[in-house]
This record gives C-alpha cells, structure tokens and sequence, in this order.
C-alpha cells in the first residue's frame, strides 16, 4: 500500500520565524508531538518536536547523569526553557529531515521510523509538504489489514 | 488544487422532528451530526463529485478535533488554525410534514490578531499551489466584517479566482474587492444599496451594480428552488420543482461545489447551471448532506428547467 493512502493530509506547518515558545503553543494546541517548518512555498527545512525543545532546554549536565531522578525538580529546566522561548525554532529543529513521498510504500515507511526512532514524519512531493505521516496509523493500519498468506 | 476557507466552521446537527412548534417538547425521529461551515460543506461534496481540495479557517475545543477528524477521514487535505474555546455547534430543525426548516447558530470562538496573522501566512503559503479559492459563511468574533475583502485581494494579486459564498455586512464588503463568483442569498439579504431584492426586476438592477466592481457571475437565489445566474453570457434562470425533496439543507453548498467542478471540466455556461442546479436538487432529495455521487447528480440534469432572461 502506498503511504498516501495512510498519510494524515495536513499542512499544520511552522515558519522559520516562529518561535519556540509560539512553536510549543502550536504543538498544545495540535495535540501532536511534532511538525514540520517550511518556507514561504511549503519547502520543509526542518521538523521540530516536543523532544528537540526538551533537550535544548535540559541542563548541559544532564547528558552526564546516569538518572534523571537526580535532579530535584524544574526549576532550572523551566528558567532555560523561558530564556529560549524568543529564540527562532531553527536553532532547535532537525535540519536533517526524514522525509517520504506519496508513493512509498508502508512497509518502508515503517521499517524507516523504527530506524530512526521517529513517531512523526512530513510526507513531501518535489520538497513541499503534503502530509504527515504517523507512527500510531501506521500501527492501526497494519493491525487492521489481512494477514498476508502464510509461505511456510 | 481549490482551497476552501471556512473561517467559522460549525457543527451542523439536524434534526428531524415532526410538526415541530416552538414550546413544545418534541422527540426528534431522526438526528444527523456532520461538519459544517460553507467552505467545509464545498470540500465534502467537491470530494463526493472525485474533486480534491484542501480545507482551511479556524477550528477549537472538541467540535473543532470531530471536524479534522471527519475531513482527515475523507482524505481531504487541512490545513486549520487550532485556537481556544470551541467551534460553533448549528442545530436545524426539519419538520418534514410542515415542511419548515428552523434553524439556530452560534457566534464561534474569538479569534485573536495573532491568530489572524498566522491564518494569513499559512494562506499566502497554500496561495502558491492554489488554482481557485472559495470563501465561505459567516466570520466568527475577532475577525473584521471586511476581512474577506483582504483575502480577496491577495488571491488576486497572485491571478487566482475567488468563489465567495456569504451574507450580510462581510458579503457587501468583499463585493467591492471584485471576486471572480459571488453567491448572494437573499434570505439573508434583503436589499442592496438600497434596492429591495422582492423582483426580477430589482435583483437585475442590483446585480448590475455589483457586475461593474468586476464580478464575473453572480448566483442569486429566486423563489424557493431557483437561482439566477448573472454571467459574462447573459441572465439566466434555472428552477427545479419541488417533488421528492426533502430538505434544501447544504443544497446551496452542492450548487457551488457543481459550478466549480464543472467550470474545471470546461463546460459551457449552460452545461455549468444545469450540473450545478443537478447537483443542488440531488442534494435536496435525501436528508444527508452533500450528493450521493456524480451519476446521481447528472441524471438529475433532465428536471432542471432552464430559462435565458436577457
């Protein structure tokens, strides 16, 4: 099956402008974990999720404790965090884009997000953006399709 | 692509309740919830006739994720703006025995100028892609009654068309901003610049005016089920009768949906009027919003009586 048969068709996209306390009201509001930025055309530059601004508003230490149970609560996390609110989303997205096109097929789609430890990806035709694929359909759809015949 | 702009989306609730009376207490016999708004109505049925489009305005709260969802479900791209509070929810009342619809709308969420801001990039971005826009309905709180006038112009900077279907003050103000097509419903309008719309007479007089601020066609309601068509052709007047219809709801929306389709295809005018006068009456004959699909829309083409005025 082709992914865009599968694809959610939304075009939820941030500007390379926008902000990063803008971008997490954008994600609330959603209630998605991740979307794409694109230029003036549709162009997807990068993807920003919930995980990029986590991990650019951690402490830099963070990296070197073997427990998060060892930070007492967070309020460090919360003052970096306000402090990059006004930074431009491009200091923080994923530049290095996982993308697919319409045609891919489901299969490679999925096998791709494992690999690379994503739940959402843009969908693109020639660069611009289309749609979104989620881990979660991807998942749904699998579960409801009929068992390929067994070879065995 | 057409993209469809509902800046006031809605869930429609329709319920049908026999000899319904105002005071009473009535048990609905049939209820039906769909997503709403114009522009979302264009884009459903436009689907049903094998059209893609993309959908965008402003949705909110839990009625606002049920509409997505439904859309997302038909596979119609979106591209809506989430902001607080909660999409408007419209309930219509058909009594099929005394044959009167009642209607009651809500206002909608506010809409900050933020918001208004980020509506028109995403606009301006989707404009690249775009072969034919069509605005639709009322503006909820927040947005300014001549907002529809600046997107208008931005589509006509970029030679893009525009398909407006509304009413009342934010109707008269786009009409000087000259959009390609303009739907006028004169339930809701009852006069223009001061001319009252109860005859022919005066709904050319009116249409007139509105054809010199550069409007192509004007498609204005006549009588229960008839619409004049106003075209760079001629005045027209294309009417259905009444029999088998069930409820007029969404039957406006079908016209518009038909016209664009059958513009796309390059059919001539009075090819257009009858396909969209086919479509609306298709949409008439059954409770459920929108056309079964295209056959049913074309076998209808017979019923449609058409009429050259001037």
């Amino acid at each position: 099956m082709r992914i865009c048969e599968v694809m959610d068709r939304d075009l939820t996209a941030l500007s390379p402008d926008t902000t990063l306390s803008e971008a997490i009201e954008v994600l609330t509001r959603h209630r998605v974990s991740g979307i794409p930025v694109v230029d003036p055309s549709g162009r997807v530059l990068g993807f920003v999720s919930e995980k990029d601004i986590v991990k650019a508003a951690l402490p830099g230490y963070f990296d070197y404790l073997q427990d998060p149970s060892f930070i007492p609560d967070y309020g460090q996390f919360q003052k970096r965090l306000k402090k990059i609110g006004q930074d431009p989303i491009t200091k923080v997205m994923a530049k290095d884009v996982v993308s697919f096109s319409e045609e891919d097929s489901d299969f490679y789609v999925a096998i791709t997000l494992i690999r690379n430890h994503l739940k959402r990806a843009p969908v693109v035709r020639d660069g611009i953006l289309v749609g979104i694929v989620n881990r979660a359909d991807l998942l749904e759809r699998i579960m409801m399709e009929e068992e390929p015949p067994s070879f065995a | 692509m057409i993209v469809t702009v509902t800046l006031n989306p809605a869930i429609d609730e329709e319920y049908l309740v026999p000899e319904f009376r105002p005071g009473g207490w009535f048990r609905a016999s049939k209820v039906q919830r769909t997503p709403g708004g114009k522009g979302i109505n264009v884009s459903l049925v436009l689907k049903q006739l094998g059209l893609e489009t993309a959908a965008m305005g402003f949705l909110a709260g839990f009625s606002g994720e049920y509409i997505r969802d439904v859309l997302r479900k038909a596979q119609i791209t979106t591209n809506f703006l989430h902001v607080r509070g909660e999409t408007r929810t419209n309930v219509y009342i058909v009594d099929e025995v005394g044959k009167i619809e009642t209607g009651l709308a809500e206002p909608g969420p506010y809409i900050s100028e933020d918001e208004i801001a980020r509506f028109i990039s995403n606009y301006e971005r989707i404009l690249k892609r775009t072969s034919l826009v069509v605005l639709g309905g009322s503006l909820p709180p927040g947005i300014p009654q001549d907002f529809y006038c600046e997107l208008i112009r931005i589509a006509r900077q970029r030679d893009i068309p525009t398909f407006i279907d509304a009413a009342g003050a934010p109707l008269l103000a786009a009409l000087d901003e000259g959009p390609t097509y303009a739907k006028v419903d004169q339930r809701f309008m009852g006069s223009y610049e001061g001319v009252t719309l109860n005859s022919l007479d005066n709904l050319i007089e009116a249409v007139t005016r509105v054809h010199a601020l550069g409007v192509e066609w004007v498609i204005a309601s006549y009588r229960t089920y008839g619409n004049v068509f106003f075209t760079p052709e001629g005045i027209f007047l294309a009417e259905f009768d009444r029999k088998g219809i069930v409820s007029m709801f969404g039957s406006g929306e079908s016209l518009v949906a038909g016209l664009i389709l059958s513009g796309k295809e390059g059919m001539d005018t009075k090819e257009r009027i009858l396909f969209g006068m086919a479509a609306a009456l298709e949409n008439a004959l059954h409770v459920e919003k929108g056309v079964r699909n295209r056959v049913a829309v074309e076998k209808l083409i017979p019923r449609i009586s058409f009429e050259k005025l001037s």
